[in-house]
């Protein structure tokens, strides 16, 4: 290894790709189901 | 569904994006047809937004939730793969070790958020021109996809941040250029919910994005105008062929899942609109007379 290469920071990898996949999953699930309930009001 | 068109321009995109990176990872270099590396990237870029973009107007207004599967399957496939590479095939980088494995999350994410702000802005000039409502929905989904990747955008960077700064925020030209972005997009999102009348609250909107639009150029030339924390923008010149693949293909991943946001929630936007601009019904006592 390098030095003053950075050691480590799995933990902020897997943070960072929680975050994401957890943020799209929500908005997703959100679109979806507001998309729905329109549906539903429109019938 | 109409797809022809948009997955020829997609499938180019996806030659030189994916089947290029790969060959010349593996030392085929006569996949990429002689051409260098940053008019590949360009291609790629071109010829996959095209593609996603046409795919988009020339299917949002059909009640079939059919296209906006087909794109979230392509999109799970692309992440998928991407986020595996990125995270177990691909090197860690010279200084920044594993941390630099965020860039693959980062990056399409940064880029996509940005093209979604595009999006509603030529939604908003065009609606502002022949005045049809399904531009103002394109340009509700367009803002709101936006604004969710701009937060994701501002999240990732504060935890790339704190392993390599040593601060999860700092003030810094992009940073606080990036921040303004969100929250003015967000503000407009604010001001179509309070503002009732659909006719007042379009053209108001269309005129806020317009203006609000003026920030992206500014994130995107922050760190070259001034002097800044942020890293300037890389090309295919200067980053590591082992890095392309799952740069591309969350890129392409994110893109997918963008356009199938907008697609539907431009959908529950007409919904609405329809619903607000339908005549009243009459009352009961005018019923009665009628009979």
């Amino acid at each position: 290894m390098n030095p003053g290469t950075l050691s480590g920071g799995w933990n902020f990898v897997m943070a960072a790709y929680g975050v994401t996949f957890s943020v799209l999953f929500i908005y997703g699930v959100s679109i979806v189901s507001r998309l729905r309930q329109e549906s539903k009001n429109d019938e | 569904m109409k797809t022809t068109a948009p997955a020829i321009l997609l499938a180019i995109g996806a030659y030189f994006g994916f089947v290029v990176a790969v060959a010349q990872f593996h030392g085929m270099t006569a996949f990429a047809l002689g051409l260098p590396s940053g008019a590949i990237a360009t291609l790629a870029a071109t010829c996959g937004v095209a593609g996603a973009i046409w795919f988009l107007f020339a299917n949002d207004q059909v009640e079939s939730p059919r296209p906006a599967q087909l794109l979230i399957g392509l999109a799970l496939l692309c992440l998928g793969f991407g986020s595996y590479y990125g995270l177990f095939v691909a090197p860690p980088e010279q200084y920044m070790g594993e941390v630099q494995r965020i860039m693959y999350v980062h990056v399409p994410t940064a880029w996509n958020a940005l093209l979604a702000m595009t999006l509603a802005f030529v939604c908003a000039v065009i609606f502002l021109f022949n005045g049809d409502y399904k531009w103002d929905s394109r340009m509700e989904g367009s803002i709101e996809t936006g604004v969710v990747l701009a937060f994701l955008l501002c999240c990732q960077g504060a935890i790339w941040a704190k392993p390599t700064w040593g601060v999860w925020w700092d003030w810094d030209p992009r940073l606080t250029t990036t921040a303004v972005l969100l929250f003015a997009f967000l503000g407009i999102l604010a001001l179509r919910k309070f503002v009732e009348d659909p006719a007042k609250r379009a053209i108001w909107s269309a005129v806020s994005t317009i203006i609000a639009y003026v920030d992206v150029p500014i994130v995107y030339f922050s760190v070259r105008w001034w002097n800044s924390l942020h890293q300037q923008q890389s090309s295919p010149g200067t980053v590591s062929k082992q890095f392309w693949l799952p740069l591309r293909l969350n890129a392409f991943g994110i893109l997918f899942l963008m356009v199938a946001f907008i697609m539907l929630r431009a959908r529950i936007a007409s919904l609405r609109l329809k619903h607000e601009m339908a005549p009243p019904l009459p009352e009961i006592a005018e019923l009665g007379e009628a009979v």
